[in-house]
């Protein structure tokens, strides 16, 4: 095992910079940018599996169904029970395995899908189930957890790639839970190089066109000129910031290289078509594009939009078929490719949705079974895990909470779950806690 | 500020909720559509009995041939004929690949109409895909005929036929309205109305609500519209209870009045009927912000006249033939299976004297 590296917090060097950046750390929940100045990169101890990994070069693309989807309407629908609500079942290419009528393209390569019907957390609340179902554990103070775009980043991605290797499409501003959630600091204690790069609707990325009366030549002297300085500046004072801005500086030039792969016009028309053209079919296409050309992990969002407590079946009429058509499109895609054993493919929200319908003509929040997708990378393809009981009410058989998920999730993508992360003074803790094992059964 | 008495004279319960009904002349007996089938309920004595199923949810139920037979339209996209003299279903047609959405029979009770449409991605804003199959369909009411297809834009969620006999009103989630000539199938008017539909900026980046429910007035020559006003979160379901009238033969139509400032809370109203009288028509929905689900409104002024709070969603608001009574069905929320293992009933009746 090993600690930190030296160029961490915990490498008190005395200055007030230090320890202001440390206390604002500790306080749990710090902006992105700001948490850049902590970074504890490399605490994890044991490089063996991750370096293997780095090699086959592993991605994952996160379908983040924020606001939570019915597995009713989905997954796990319930035909002829009281609380099935209006859509019926459809046979899948595996025998016995029925899923919503929504899902007529899953329907078709289920033996492609891992889906786990017996998931069952502990928070009910978005914010809370986004912490929980995106970091993979509850908080613990007073260190942020990592979002799993950030481990992957860190454990897969590579840091010299001018593509950014955790990139969130997301088109919308607003999100309420969600919204208060992307404020916070994704990266945790990996620091900000791991943090995401936005994009998508209006969050385009401004400014990362060379200007016309710059010349490449003179672009490159004066970048040489502010690295020489800011090096030289963060060497002397020890400066975390410097490095951080550093940092943010690499990533821009690496986005100055690779703007065209964030314009949604440059994809192609008949894939474009083929994704459909709600905003979160054409980011999964453009998730795609991404880690066909270097990211790591792409997580697609479009806002909150499963989280129906009124109109539940008027918005799943429409969210449903985009959901299966876009994973449809999405692993087949990478399997024409070749890429679908080392991509991974996740499509989930943070909990379900409840078996009674409100007043409303909504679902409201259910983090007692629900349901969810892998394909890809490490999965075995053509499984169906666990099960709920006659009206979807609880888990029947083989429950899966969060940690055991992502426990799963770690290990098809090669790395491992059992790290320790180890600080001075502080508890030793595994990147999953407990003794958590992961699904042995729907792994490759 | 309740010019007229709404005084409950019947209520009792069906086991699930209640998504449309329609009441016979003589204001004895309810064909109720409902979320696991078809009821026929008394509403003297409070009795009911389950006669028929669709795969799916009912979503609309009208007498027909001297209320011998009860034609229900549902999720399934099916419309069923039932006898009720032989107990059994004479006849039934897959009508659309998706849902009725709302069925109406005309008043002469000749012709069904019929409204579906699948609301799917149809741009980066999640403006709706063009119809893949025809929104609206004029059927013959005794044998299932289908006599007109027209064409809309998905989804299409309330229908209404003239009381002339001559028109058919439909509206769908974008405020648009198209009336056609049940005869010719000619377009006789068409226009749109945002103020019934939201695009959500707060979770949502789509649309949702729009016109749930039609009626014409007794002259024919007005169109009263009801829904929800838009809403920066449609997922808050907190929009103004709105009712609009519009003077569909004008050209262009015009809007010549609406629910009247301060009179509205907030709620999906799904429901509207225009009084056998001709002089009121009643509203009725969900009750999100405010102190009404259910309210009565004179048909010239646009005045509110009287308002329920009936705890539980309406889903269809109707007077007797004779004017004299106001029947509500809706339902509650769907409540937890109890500790005996049986699910509480939660679909609703209820019957108001008017006096």
């Amino acid at each position: 095992m090993k600690t930190s590296r030296s160029n961490t917090a915990t490498d008190g060097c005395g200055s007030p910079e230090h320890d202001v950046h440390r206390r604002l750390f500790l306080q749990g929940y710090l902006a992105a940018g700001a948490a850049s100045i902590a970074s504890y990169s490399g605490l994890f101890s044991v490089p063996t599996i991750a370096d293997e990994v780095k090699r086959h070069g592993k991605k994952c693309i996160l379908l983040w169904l924020c606001g939570a989807p019915s597995q009713f309407e989905t997954w796990d629908p319930k035909p002829g029970t009281p609380t099935s609500g209006p859509f019926g079942a459809i046979s899948t290419n595996l025998p016995g395995v029925k899923i919503s009528q929504l899902m007529p393209k899953c329907a078709t390569m289920m033996d492609k899908l891992a889906v786990i019907r017996s998931m069952k957390t502990e928070p009910s609340e978005h914010f809370q189930g986004i912490d929980v179902l995106t970091r993979g554990d509850k908080p613990r103070p007073p260190f942020v957890r990592p979002i799993l775009g950030s481990v992957i980043a860190e454990q897969l991605g590579q840091l010299d790639s001018p593509v950014p290797q955790f990139v969130l499409l997301d088109p919308c501003p607003e999100g309420n839970e969600f919204k208060a959630f992307k404020a916070g600091n994704w990266a945790g204690w990996l620091g900000a190089e791991y943090g995401p790069v936005r994009a998508g609707g209006e969050y385009s990325i401004p400014d990362i066109l060379r200007p016309e009366n710059l010349t490449e030549t003179d672009h490159s002297d004066r970048e040489a000129l502010r690295k020489f300085f800011s090096r030289k500046f963060q060497n002397e004072q020890r400066s975390e910031a410097a490095a951080s801005y550093n940092a943010a500086f690499e990533r821009v030039r690496g986005l100055m290289s690779c703007a065209p792969l964030f314009d949604l016009k440059n994809l192609p028309e008949d894939d474009r078509q083929r994704y459909g053209l709600g905003a979160f079919a054409q980011h999964a296409l453009q998730a795609r594009h991404l880690i066909e050309n270097g990211s790591t992990f792409v997580m697609v969002a479009n806002g909150m939009p499963w989280d129906n407590h009124v109109f539940q079946h008027e918005m799943h009429q429409m969210l449903v078929p985009e959901l299966d058509n876009v994973i449809y499109q999405l692993v087949t895609d990478l399997h024409l490719r070749g890429m679908l054993d080392d991509t991974l493919v996740i499509a989930m929200g943070e909990f379900g949705r409840t078996p009674w319908l409100n007043e409303a003509r909504g679902r409201d929040h259910y983090p007692n079974a629900w349901s969810m997708a892998m394909a890809g990378a490490g999965i075995k393809g053509g499984t169906v895990f666990g099960a709920t009981d006659e009206h979807g009410i609880d888990v029947a058989e083989n429950e899966v909470d969060n940690r055991r998920l992502f426990a799963t999730i770690f290990r098809a993508l090669g790395i491992s779950h059992q790290e320790e992360y180890v600080l001075p003074g502080l508890p030793t803790f595994q990147r999953v806690e407990g003794d958590t094992k992961p699904i042995n059964e729907i792994l490759v | 500020m309740n010019q007229l008495s709404l005084n409950l004279a019947t209520h009792f319960k069906l086991p699930t909720g209640i998504l449309g009904a329609a009441v016979t002349n003589d204001g004895t007996s309810l064909a109720a559509a409902c979320m696991d089938g078809v009821y026929l309920a008394n509403l003297k004595d409070k009795s009911f009995e389950k006669i028929n199923e669709h795969s799916s949810y009912v979503s609309s139920a009208e007498f027909i041939n001297d209320e011998s037979t009860i034609v229900t339209a549902g999720y399934d996209g099916r419309l069923q004929w039932y006898d009720l003299s032989s107990k059994s279903r004479t006849r039934e047609l897959q009508l659309h690949e998706f849902w009725s959405w709302d069925m109406a029979v005309s008043p002469d009770r000749k012709l069904i109409a019929s409204v579906t449409g699948q609301y799917l991605a149809g741009g980066y804003k999640y403006e709706p895909a063009a119809e893949t199959e025809p929104c609206v369909r004029i059927l013959s009411a005794d044998i299932g005929k289908i006599l007109l297809s027209l064409p809309h834009v998905p989804s299409v969620q309330a229908v209404a036929f003239s009381p002339d006999n001559q028109f058919v009103a439909a509206g769908n989630l974008m405020g648009e309205v198209r009336i056609w000539n049940v005869n010719t199938g000619e377009l006789a008017a068409s226009w749109t109305t945002s103020d019934f539909t939201s695009w959500g900026i707060i979770k949502s980046h789509s649309y949702l609500g729009g016109i749930f429910s039609m009626a014409f007035t007794p002259d024919s020559t007005q169109l009263l519209l009801a829904g929800m006003g838009p809403m920066n979160d449609p997922m808050a379901g907190n929009g103004r209870q709105l009712w609009q009238k519009w003077a569909w033969q004008q050209t262009p139509p015009a809007k010549i009045d609406e629910t009247h400032k301060d009179e509205s809370g907030e709620g999906l109203m799904e429901t509207l009927s225009v009084h056998p009288d001709g002089t009121r028509f009643v509203m009725g929905g969900r009750l999100r912000g405010g102190d009404w689900n259910v309210a009565m409104f004179e048909l010239e002024s646009g005045t509110r006249i009287a308002t329920l709070k009936t705890g539980y969603r309406v889903t269809q608001a109707t007077f007797s033939t004779d004017g004299s009574k106001l029947i509500l069905v809706g339902t509650q929320g769907q409540p937890n299976k109890s500790k005996e293992g049986t699910y509480p009933k939660f679909g609703r009746i209820e019957v108001y004297d008017l006096a």
